[in-house]
């Protein structure tokens, strides 16, 4: 359960990107979150697993207080949440596996670790990974030699390798084409229901928020101006998330 | 108005004049500054030095020759008799002519004639005076194509005789490379030992840059903040624990390894074949020896800079406002009062300004002078960390961040040849004292370049890598390291190239290679051998050059 109450974030600049979002995410669910670039969806999902520190307000998970806690309090909550960006962020110069692995490194021993040594049952559960996410044979592949869809396959894989209990999503599908975009939330979608995890997505497409997600919150100008069902958004609401000059399509 | 806009001319045509008029002026007394003299090299006197420097260094002494030589002799009557001839000899197909056949002043011109010699053959003409043991040489002949020979000479000095004296027309018939001459022999050695001098300065300089391009790196630190009560806990600590350290090491530990080293000696002799391995070996042990202290007490600073920043951390998050802001005071005062001392006493010992005279002499009498204005700045600072709230965090980071960078650029801003002349006064002259000079300047040089690229790499796989619950370390070893390796080996290739053309110059004050030589040469005005340095140099630096770029080329 994730409880956020009353958050805001002020960039040193003066740049307000959240203006006192409060929302809930019981467990299970999977939440699109909407608005227009600029809007502070990706500062949302930031402040969650506080790669961007809140300004002010409360996150709450399992009882946690995410706001308040640092050093290895920090790092073993943040191991429960995966992250999946839209640019991959995929370590281009090293292998597929070691990119998967990585995702593991919350558990294992740091000394092990840096010196490149991983247990064998997280071997074995790296090539599951790719296995699900249907990349099995790239393992030993350079990141860079492996194409958009692929790559962002690895980043499923790799969020899969912290047997997280919710996975944020920051626009996972924004550099891909259609097709590939679908195949994406498909696997997100069979992670959400399987293994029942959380879902939080940024995401511009309605269509693919009507599709996949079973809820929505949108943000605009760093305010929550929605939150509901993903049928609900009308014209009026398109309009009160996107601006009067923006036009509805798809 | 709209004219002026419409054509789009400026009308400041006088702006320009006068700068013009000020570029003019700056350059001539630029050129009176720099003593631009166009007179004294049109003198005939420099001219010929010229010409002889340029024909010297134009026949470097690569090789040794044996030279098989056929000499004609002529008389020469000293001082002349009354009836002045000529002389004339034919040996073997030679002719030769010497009009006069005498000499009783230096200034007396004689011309020598021959034909029937080996066509385009150096030679020379030798004299042997009366007594002495050897030739004298008195000059030079190039025989023509047809074998004709002319030249015109005169005797340097004249010592009289009853009896006629010879003079030696030596042709080189035949000239042949009989092997490597001394000079080439001693360039070759300097060289390996220039290279190896780089190598080793390049080496050392990465390891050392490596670990510190990681704190010159702005994005890497910005982030590091702490509650000013770790910071200063830290700063307390640090001096006690790094003592410590440095007890442990040069007290305890030091000796039981130097009593085990002697046992090594006799390994090393053991290892007479392989002596330069066992040397190794040896100098490695010692080298330990010696830096332990400071790396104990390094070590010891570090882990009370991160036990007093821990401490400061938990304290900040778990005490209220009233007693952390007395935490705060409290540490600030010591923390900024043993800054202060430490600061004092090595300015002090450095004697910056001539600080040393207004100073009492012992230590202890310094130390307990510092204590009182320490002590009143320590209160001062305490105080203003009330301005802050309690739990403010302070980045101590970008401090850190800051104080490398500038060290790193006040030392890539000493010139190398500074440095060498310093560490020939330290360890005597020698390559050595080379290693080290371009040792230090590499690790500035390579710590710039390093963070650089540390600063330059996406910070999309850090941000993954830390969402996932990894650590700072791990974080750097998964996503920075992969992506900055390529560039580090690039650079560390770059730096012996460019350690390579410094040692040459290091050589200059003492600090081994070939600049040593080089110099020596210069200074004996042995040209022919200076160019054979300027040569080998000149080969090395091109070879190293097209290596280190193939190899940058291949990994970026």
């Amino acid at each position: 359960m994730l409880k956020i109450k009353n958050l805001t974030k002020v960039y040193d600049d003066g740049t307000v990107a959240l203006k006192d979002v409060s929302f809930e995410v019981p467990d299970g669910e999977f939440v699109a979150v909407i608005g227009l670039s600029g809007s502070g969806k990706s500062t949302l999902l930031r402040c969650i697993n506080r790669l961007i520190e809140p300004t002010s307000g409360e996150i709450w998970w399992n009882d946690v207080q995410l706001s308040h806690i640092s050093g290895e309090e920090l790092r073993r909550a943040r191991r429960q949440i995966g992250m999946i960006f839209q640019h991959f962020n995929l370590v281009d110069r090293s292998t597929v596996l070691t990119n998967v692995l990585s995702g593991r490194l919350g558990y294992v021993n740091p000394l092990a670790s840096i010196l490149g040594r991983f247990p064998e049952e997280d071997m074995q559960r790296a090539r599951a990974s790719l296995a699900r996410v249907g990349i099995p044979d790239k393992a030993d592949n350079r990141a860079d030699e492996l194409s958009g869809g692929q790559r962002q396959r690895v980043g499923i894989a790799r969020a899969l390798m912290q047997e997280p209990e919710m996975i944020l999503a920051d626009e996972p599908v924004a550099s891909l084409d259609p097709a590939l975009a679908h195949s994406i939330m498909r696997h997100l979608q069979q992670i959400n229901q399987e293994d029942n995890i959380t879902v939080l997505c940024s995401l511009h497409f309605l269509d693919l928020v009507q599709q996949y997600s079973t809820r929505a919150i949108a943000l605009n100008e760093g305010k929550l101006v929605f939150d509901g069902a993903p049928h609900e958004i009308d014209d009026a609401k398109f309009i009160e998330i996107y601006g009067r000059e923006a036009e509805r399509i798809g | 108005m709209s004219d002026k806009k419409k054509n789009g001319r400026p009308r400041h045509w006088w702006k320009t004049a006068v700068i013009i008029f000020v570029i003019f002026l700056l350059y001539a007394y630029g050129l009176q500054v720099t003593k631009v003299n166009l007179e004294e090299p049109l003198e005939p006197k420099r001219q010929e030095n010229l010409v002889s420097l340029i024909r010297s260094l134009a026949r470097p002494h690569l090789f040794d020759y044996e030279t098989e030589t056929r000499s004609t002799a002529v008389s020469i009557h000293m001082p002349c008799p009354e009836d002045i001839k000529a002389s004339q000899v034919s040996i073997e197909g030679r002719s030769a002519l010497m009009v006069p056949n005498c000499a009783t002043t230096t200034q007396d011109r004689i011309s020598i004639t021959g034909d029937g010699f080996l066509p385009n053959a150096d030679g020379l003409i030798g004299w042997r005076p009366p007594g002495a043991d050897s030739t004298r040489r008195i000059g030079e002949f190039k025989v023509g194509p047809d074998g004709h020979l002319e030249i015109t000479f005169t005797m340097p000095d004249i010592r009289a005789t009853a009896e006629p004296q010879k003079l030696e027309l030596v042709e080189i018939v035949n000239r042949r490379i009989i092997g490597l001459s001394d000079t080439t022999m001693e360039a070759l050695d300097k060289i390996v030992e220039t290279v190896l001098m780089a190598l080793m300065a390049s080496t050392i300089g990465t390891l050392i840059s490596i670990p510190l391009s990681f704190i010159a790196a702005r994005n890497l630190m910005q982030n590091v903040k702490a509650p000013i009560s770790g910071i200063m806990s830290g700063v307390i600590l640090a001096p006690i624990i790094g003592g410590l350290g440095w007890w442990l090491a040069s007290g305890i530990v030091g000796p039981v390894l130097s009593e085990n080293s002697t046992a090594l000696a006799s390994l090393q002799a053991g290892l007479s074949p392989l002596g330069f391995v066992g040397n190794f070996i040896f100098v490695i042990i010692e080298l330990i020896i010696l830096t332990l202290p400071l790396v104990f007490g390094l070590i010891g600073a570090f882990t009370a800079l991160s036990v007093g920043g821990r401490f400061g951390q938990r304290m900040t998050m778990n005490l209220a406002d009233a007693p952390n802001r007395a935490l705060n005071i409290v540490t600030t005062v010591l923390g900024t009062a043993v800054l202060f001392i430490i600061l004092a006493y090595s300015l002090t010992w450095i004697n910056l300004l001539g600080i040393r005279e207004f100073m009492p002499e012992t230590t202890q009498a310094q130390l307990s002078m510092f204590t009182v204005p320490g002590l009143a700045l320590g209160i001062i600072a305490g105080l203003l960390t009330l301005r802050r709230p309690a739990r403010h965090h302070y980045p101590i980071g970008l401090l850190i961040y800051n104080i490398t960078r500038n060290t790193f650029n006040a030392l890539r801003s000493i010139e190398p040849l500074m440095m060498g002349f310093v560490f020939v006064v330290w360890v005597g002259l020698g390559p050595f004292a080379g290693i080290l000079a371009l040792t230090l300047h590499s690790v500035a040089d390579l710590g710039k370049l390093f963070s650089e690229e540390v600063e330059n790499i996406d910070e999309g796989p850090v941000e993954a890598v830390t969402a996932t619950g990894a650590n700072q370390v791990q974080s750097i070893v998964y996503a920075v390291v992969p992506q900055i390796t390529p560039h580090y080996i690039a650079y560390i290739f770059y730096r012996w190239d460019i350690n390579v053309r410094m040692s040459t110059i290091i050589g200059f004050v003492g600090g081994g290679g070939i600049g040593f030589v080089l110099n020596r040469t210069i200074n004996l005005t042995a040209y022919s051998q200076a160019s054979v340095m300027v040569i080998a140099i000149a080969v090395i630096v091109t070879v190293l050059d097209n290596i280190s770029s193939q190899i940058r080329s291949r990994i970026i």
